[in-house]
C-alpha cells in the first residue's frame, strides 16, 4: 500500500499545474463551506453574549400577579421560597441581579425623549458600575443622592441636560396611572454596547416608588450561570421551583416574553384569555429560548452554505474524472509496463484513487489554510456599523467561530466525492490490458 | 383654684382642637354636584356624534391638525372615533365596547388593545376624554374653597382616586355655582404634581346633556404642548347599532 501511495504522491507532482488547478478549484469549495460555517458559528455565539449582555443575565425570572381591580401586573414581592432556590443554586450562579425598569418620557425643558431606565440595587450590584464607561460626571454619586441617574451620552445630548441638572421622567405605574419624578443627573456613559439597547440607571427604591411598589419589591431576577451548557437544566430548577400547586404541569416550557428596550422578543405570541389566580406566578426564561430562533436561521444559513458547496464539489467532480480520463490516457504505457512487471489491477486502480485522496486533501488543507488567513484578516477589522449590527459584531469585529466537527465532516465530503470522480477512470486504467497498454502509442 | 380652672379650659380647648380633625367634613352637597355633573355628561337616552377638530401644538413637532368623526352611546358604554384628517393617519379608529377599548390601523389591518388612560395620538386630549364624566364614581371629595374664576363664582373641588383604575390619582375641579359647568382642571401625578390643565370656556345644551364644544387641554411638564379641540356639527340622531362595531371600521376604510 506504501508503494501505490508512493507512487501516487509523486504522479501529483509530475503534473504541479494541473494539480494545482484541481486542488485549487477543490479549496475554493473548501474554502467557502469553511468561512461560511465560521461565520454563522461565530454569530451565533456573538449574539448570545450580546443577548446575555443586553438582558442582563442568562436566565430571567418575571412574577405576575393580579390586582384587586383585575389587573394583571409584573413584580416580585420577597419570597422566602426563591431565596431558597438561589442559595441552595449559589455554585451554579456567578452573579444574579433584581431590577425594576421602566420606559418613561424624560423631559428636559422643551425636549423630551424615551428611554429606558433600569432600577437598580447599586450595593447589590457593585460590578455594573465597574462596567460603565463614564464619559462625564461621577459614577459613585449614585450611592449618595437616592434619586440620582445615570443617562446615556447621546440621551442627554438629546435633551440638552448637563451634569448636575434635574430632569423629569413622566411614566405609568404598574397600574397604569399617571406619575411624575425627578431625577438628577450625575453622569453620562458610553451607549452601552453600541447596540442600539441604551439604558440609563437609577435606584431600584426611587424608581420602586414612582412605579407604585414597595422597596424590596422588584421586577425581574436575572441570573449568569456558570455555565453555559447547563442553562436549561438550572432554568428547569427554578420552573419546578417556582411553580404553585394551583399552576399545574407544564406542557412545554414558556414562550418567551423578555423585553428589549420595552420590546418583547415574542411579537407572534398571541392574546389568550386568562383566569386570574392567587399571588404571584412565575416565569422562566432562558437565553437558548432566546437563541432557538436565531439558530434556526443560522441552521438554514448553513444548508445553503453546504447546498453551495456541494454544487461547487460536483462542478469539480467533473474536472477531475475528466482530468483522469486524460491521465489514464496519457499513462497508458506506463501503466501496460507496471502491469508487465507484476503489478495487480487492485494497484494500478489504487494508484488513481489514492491521487484522488491527495488531491482533495491538498485541496482541503488549502482551503482551511486560506479561510484562517481571511478570518484572520477579517476579524481583526473594527467595523464602525450602524447599531443594530452591532450585535452581529464582538465590539464591532466580526467573530468566526468553526467547529471541528465541520472540518471534519466537510473534508470527509470532499475526499469521498473526489474518490467518486476518479472511481471510473481508476477501474478503466486498473482493467486495462497490458499488451494492449504496452503496444499503444501514447 | 385659678390654676385648676385654667387646665380643665385647656384640656377642653386641647380635645375640641384634636377632636375637629376626627369630625368628617360634610362634603354632601359637594357629591351631589358631581353625581350631577356626571349625569349631565350622559347621552343616555339618545345617540350622540360630532365632528372634533383638533389643533395638536407641539414645540418640537409643530403644529397638527386633526378631524376626528366621533358616534357615541352612553348606554352601553361605547364610542367610535374614525380620524379623517390628516390624510397619513385618515381610517384609523378607535372602538370602545364595554371595558374593551381597541385601536384600528388600516394600513396593518390589524385591531389592538389599548387603554383609556392613553393619550389619543400624539395630543395631550386622552382617549377618556371622548367618553362620560365618572367623578362621582371614581373619586372622592377631599376638599373645596370658594372662588372665582375669571367672572364666575366657583367651587374649587379637590378630588382623590378611590382606586387605581383612573390615570390621574388626583384632580382639582373649578365648577361654576350656578350652573354646574367645569371650566377647568388640573390633574396631578401621583407625586402630586400638575400634568395637566384643562380650559372648558364654552359649553352647548344637547337635550338634557350640557357639553364643552371647545377644549383645551395644556401639558404642564413641557412647556408650549397644548390641544385645543372644537366640537362641530353635533347630531343625537339614531346611531345604526352596526357603527360601534369592528366590521364597520374595517367596511368605512375600504
Amino acid at each position: 500500500m506504501f508503494l501505490t501511495m508512493k507512487v501516487a504522491f509523486r504522479n501529483i507532482s509530475r503534473q504541479k499545474k494541473r494539480s494545482f488547478l484541481l486542488a485549487g478549484a477543490i479549496a475554493f469549495g473548501m474554502l467557502v463551506i469553511t468561512l461560511m460555517n465560521a461565520l454563522t458559528g461565530g454569530v451565533v455565539g456573538t449574539i448570545r453574549d450580546n443577548f446575555s449582555h443586553a438582558l442582563g443575565g442568562h436566565v430571567f425570572i418575571t412574577g405576575q400577579e393580579w390586582t384587586d381591580a383585575g389587573q394583571m401586573i409584573m413584580k416580585i414581592r420577597p419570597d422566602e421560597n426563591l431565596d431558597r432556590l438561589l442559595e441552595e443554586n449559589a455554585t451554579q450562579i456567578e452573579a444574579f441581579t433584581r431590577r425594576s425598569q421602566a420606559m418613561p418620557t424624560m423631559i428636559f425643558g422643551s425636549k423630551q425623549t424615551m428611554q429606558m431606565l433600569y432600577g437598580v440595587d447599586f450595593t447589590e450590584e457593585d460590578k455594573l458600575l465597574d462596567s460603565l464607561v463614564v464619559t462625564q460626571g461621577r459614577l459613585a454619586d449614585v450611592l449618595v443622592e437616592e434619586n440620582a441617574v445615570i443617562l446615556p451620552q447621546p440621551v442627554g445630548e438629546r435633551l440638552g441636560v448637563q451634569v448636575g441638572e434635574t430632569i423629569l421622567i413622566r411614566l405609568e405605574t404598574l397600574t397604569g396611572q399617571q406619575n411624575v419624578g425627578e431625577l438628577k443627573v450625575v453622569a453620562f456613559i458610553e451607549d452601552q454596547e453600541e447596540l442600539g439597547l441604551s439604558a440609563a440607571f437609577t435606584s431600584r427604591s426611587y424608581l420602586n416608588t414612582l412605579l407604585g411598589m414597595d422597596q424590596h419589591e422588584y421586577q425581574i431576577l436575572n441570573m449568569f450561570v456558570t455555565d453555559l451548557s447547563l442553562v436549561d437544566s438550572f432554568a428547569r430548577i427554578f420552573r419546578e421551583g417556582l411553580r404553585t400547586p394551583d399552576e399545574g404541569e407544564e406542557e412545554a416550557e414558556p414562550q418567551v416574553a423578555v423585553m428589549v428596550a420595552g420590546v418583547p422578543l415574542d411579537p407572534l405570541a398571541e392574546a389568550e384569555e386568562i383566569t386570574p389566580w392567587e399571588g404571584t406566578r412565575y416565569r422562566v426564561m432562558h437565553i437558548n429560548q432566546i437563541m432557538e430562533a436565531v439558530e434556526l436561521v443560522v441552521g438554514v444559513l448553513n444548508r445553503v452554505g453546504l447546498v453551495i458547496f456541494l454544487i461547487l464539489l460536483v462542478v469539480t467532480m467533473v474536472g477531475i474524472t475528466n482530468t483522469f480520463r486524460m491521465m489514464m490516457i496519457e499513462r497508458t504505457k506506463e501503466i501496460g509496463t507496471m502491469r508487465a512487471f507484476g503489478m495487480h489491477q487492485k494497484q494500478v486502480k489504487n494508484i488513481f484513487l489514492w491521487e484522488a485522496t491527495f488531491l482533495g486533501l491538498l485541496g482541503c488543507v488549502g482551503g482551511l489554510v486560506l479561510a484562517g488567513v481571511i478570518s484572520l484578516i477579517v476579524g481583526n477589522i473594527t467595523f464602525d456599523a450602524d447599531p443594530s449590527l452591532q450585535f452581529f459584531l464582538n465590539q464591532g469585529q466580526v467573530v468566526f467561530d468553526v467547529s471541528l466537527a465541520s472540518v471534519i465532516g466537510n473534508t470527509a465530503i470532499v475526499v469521498l466525492i473526489s474518490l467518486l470522480a476518479a472511481y471510473w477512470p481508476a477501474r478503466a486504467a486498473a482493467r486495462m490490458s497490458p499488451m494492449k497498454a504496452l503496444s499503444s502509442h501514447t | 383654684m385659678k390654676n385648676m380652672m385654667s387646665v380643665v379650659v385647656a384640656l377642653v380647648l386641647c380635645v375640641l382642637v384634636t377632636g375637629l380633625p376626627a369630625q368628617a367634613q360634610d362634603f354632601s352637597h359637594i357629591e351631589a354636584i358631581l353625581e350631577r355633573l356626571d349625569a349631565q355628561s350622559r347621552f343616555d337616552n339618545t345617540d350622540f356624534s360630532s365632528v372634533l377638530t383638533m389643533v395638536v401644538e407641539d414645540v418640537e413637532k409643530g403644529i397638527e391638525k386633526m378631524v376626528v368623526r366621533q358616534f357615541r352611546r352612553d348606554d352601553g358604554e361605547r364610542f367610535l372615533l374614525l380620524i379623517q384628517e390628516p390624510v397619513t393617519e385618515k381610517g384609523q379608529g378607535y372602538l370602545l365596547e364595554g371595558d374593551n377599548l381597541w385601536f384600528y390601523d388600516p394600513s396593518s389591518r390589524q385591531f389592538a388593545h389599548t387603554s383609556l388612560k392613553e393619550n389619543f395620538q400624539d395630543s395631550d386630549a386622552r382617549n377618556a376624554d371622548f367618553g362620560s364624566n365618572s367623578y362621582s364614581s371614581s373619586y372622592e371629595v377631599e376638599g373645596y374653597l370658594e372662588g372665582t374664576l375669571g367672572n364666575f363664582e366657583v367651587y374649587i373641588i379637590d378630588l382623590k382616586a378611590v382606586d387605581d383604575t383612573v390615570p390621574f390619582p388626583f384632580v382639582k375641579l373649578w365648577v361654576t355655582k350656578d350652573s354646574d359647568l367645569v371650566l377647568k382642571t388640573e390633574e396631578y401625578s401621583l407625586t402630586y404634581r400638575l400634568m395637566r390643565t384643562g380650559l372648558f370656556p364654552k359649553y352647548t345644551k344637547v337635550g338634557d346633556v350640557v357639553m364643552p364644544v371647545q377644549m383645551v387641554f395644556i401639558d404642564e411638564l413641557v412647556p408650549g404642548n397644548k390641544t385645543q379641540i372644537s366640537v362641530s356639527e353635533i347630531s343625537v340622531s339614531d346611531i345604526p347599532d352596526h357603527v360601534f362595531t369592528k366590521a364597520y371600521i374595517e367596511r368605512v376604510n375600504r
